[in-house]
């Protein structure tokens, strides 16, 4: 009965309330371990989410919180996370297991010494850690069409991609195996596959969270942050990952800026402007759809843009590009064929960029992000599609946006890289009824550092309903 | 770039950094090469002046105990 209960309230409640009925003493930490782990076992096979579950350490983890809250310890029973399963995309260190990143290459090397400092903190908050998840290899992809582990498929529709390169990430909170995942956004990368799997999605400014204890990409892109199935839920991690590591060259020394105390005060005496231009040129009717509803329902009639998108997407593909490529380039001379074939090409040609290039890049670059702060003096909020379009089937080679032929893996992200280019703080939130069966995500965009307005908007948007991340229907029906 | 200066680029490129580049993988490095090269015109042809710096901006790194990284 306890483990009906249990596994109910994974699928039910978001992570906050999950630590509440802990708290309440109405579930244990180790019922929902179980729930966690049964419920991976039993629709795993139809989403291929996780590469690793650590099923042990899980119990271990529960069973120890449950030991504490026994003993009535007061500060266990005030973790903001307790008792909530979470799992992580595979580029995070996690202690006994091999970092792969999605890849081949990584699978001989030996396995993390400990956790990183992201996993480290959640652990601290009272999470249980339940595994780590699938994504594209290195991360150079939109999509989690991973040759070597199989693609990760949308919980929504198993035919449909979940999205990339947090795929992973994204269709585990959707199918509801866990309530909160990390991820990292060098691109989209988090933005991306949330629109996907109708969920929500965190990317923090760039600079926030430490990346240290994980797999790199580009460093001068990288952001590692939540998924989550509430607006809440991404402000109660992201206050409990804040704070500086000098091990993290990027990490800006800030003190921690909490936002889950302010998420009530909604969209009141913002003023949101949806982005022009560029945004609505590359979405199709669905994404343009979710963006009028979301607009609509916070009363926010400019519009606004920001100019030489097109250039700002150009520089952050040449950084990933080129940084990319160089970061693997020893295995690259010595293994190529052991690379993931949708992006091995796409490496090795990045390793070869003239240097003037990627310097022009990193200069067009800055002079964006003084466009867009310029921009910022006269808006608080800047609203944009997350993608497109909805999920396209696997193995879509080309998808059409404005009468234009474009190829479908590289343009899922063509809405989201010239805002992470930029670094900026970007709440993706999900909608539906645009289309007639998928979700789409809406990228809620602030300034520098004001993580705290784009979940305002975002826990707005839940409480007038127009944001919604239920688990996936399918799977509930066949579980 | 033309597709030969393309092609010429890339062999000499790939031989300078001593990356193997086999015929199988080859045709699409050179897609891909060309796909960054129309990118990197795109973005040569924006107007900057010397005080447009790259976004990168190196940290000094201080010894532990003193202060700040």
């Amino acid at each position: 009965m306890m483990m009906t209960t249990a596994a109910e309230l994974l699928v039910r409640r978001d992570a906050g309330g999950i630590a509440e009925a802990v708290r309440a003493g109405a579930v244990s930490a180790t019922q929902l371990a179980h729930a966690s782990l049964e419920r991976i076992a039993q629709t795993d096979p139809r989403i291929n989410a996780f590469t690793d579950v650590t099923a042990r350490r899980a119990l271990d983890s529960a069973a120890a919180l449950d030991a504490r809250l026994a003993v009535g310890d007061s500060v266990a029973h005030a973790l903001p996370l307790l008792g909530v399963p979470f799992a992580v995309k595979n580029l995070f260190d996690v202690a006994g297991l091999t970092t792969l990143a999605g890849s081949k290459v990584e699978r001989g090397r030996p396995a993390a010494a400990g956790d990183g400092p992201l996993v480290r903190r959640m652990q601290a908050a009272g999470a249980v850690l339940v595994g780590a998840l699938n994504m594209d290899e290195y991360a150079y992809g939109f999509t989690t069409e991973n040759t070597h582990e199989g693609p990760t498929h949308n919980p929504h529709d198993p035919t449909r991609t979940a999205g990339g390169s947090s795929g992973g990430s994204a269709a585990a909170v959707a199918a509801g195996q866990v309530p909160i995942t990390l991820g990292s956004d060098t691109n989209g990368s988090i933005r991306v596959p949330a629109s996907l799997c109708g969920i929500f999605g965190l990317k923090p400014t760039y600079g926030r969270l430490p990346r240290n204890g994980t797999y790199p990409f580009v460093a001068s892109l990288d952001h590692l942050g939540p998924f989550a199935r509430s607006a809440r839920d991404l402000a109660l991690v992201f206050d409990v990952l804040q704070g500086f590591d000098a091990l993290d060259a990027a990490c800006v020394n800030r003190p921690v800026e909490p936002t889950a105390r302010t998420l009530a005060e909604g969209a009141q005496g913002l003023r949101i402007a949806t982005l022009g231009g560029y945004f609505t040129e590359h979405a199709q009717p669905e994404a343009l759809a979710a963006v009028a509803r979301v607009a609509s329902a916070l009363g926010a009639t400019r519009t606004v843009e920001l100019p030489e998108v097109a250039r700002a997407r150009a520089a952050a593909f040449l950084i990933s590009n080129a940084e990319g490529g160089a970061l693997h380039l020893p295995d690259l001379r010595t293994r190529a064929d052991d690379f993931e074939p949708l992006s091995r090409d796409r490496f090795l040609a990045g390793a070869l960029l003239p240097a003037a290039w990627v310097v022009q890049a990193q200069r067009v670059r800055r002079w964006f992000a003084r466009q867009a702060a310029e921009l910022f003096r006269d808006v608080d909020v800047l609203l944009a599609p997350a993608t497109p379009c909805v999920a396209p089937a696997i193995g879509t080679e080309w998808i059409e946006i404005n009468g234009q032929r474009l190829p479908a893996r590289a343009s899922l992200g063509l809405l989201t890289q010239p805002i992470s280019c930029i670094g900026l703080p970007v709440c993706a939130v999900p909608v539906w009824g645009c289309h007639a069966g998928l979700p789409i995500g809406v990228q809620v965009i602030a300034a520098p550092w004001r993580e705290d307005l784009v979940l305002r908007v975002a826990h707005e948007l839940q409480q007038q309903g127009v944001a919604t991340a239920p688990v996936a229907m399918m799977l509930e029906a066949a579980a | 770039m033309t597709p030969p200066e393309i092609e010429a680029y890339v062999d000499a490129a790939a031989a300078a950094l001593n990356l193997p580049l086999s015929a199988a993988h080859r045709p699409g490095v050179l897609h891909y090469f060309a796909l960054a090269a129309g990118l990197a015109d795109l973005i040569a042809a924006h107007p900057l002046t010397i005080a447009d710096e790259p976004a990168e901006v190196f940290v000094p790194i201080s010894p532990a105990g003193h202060g700040a990284a």
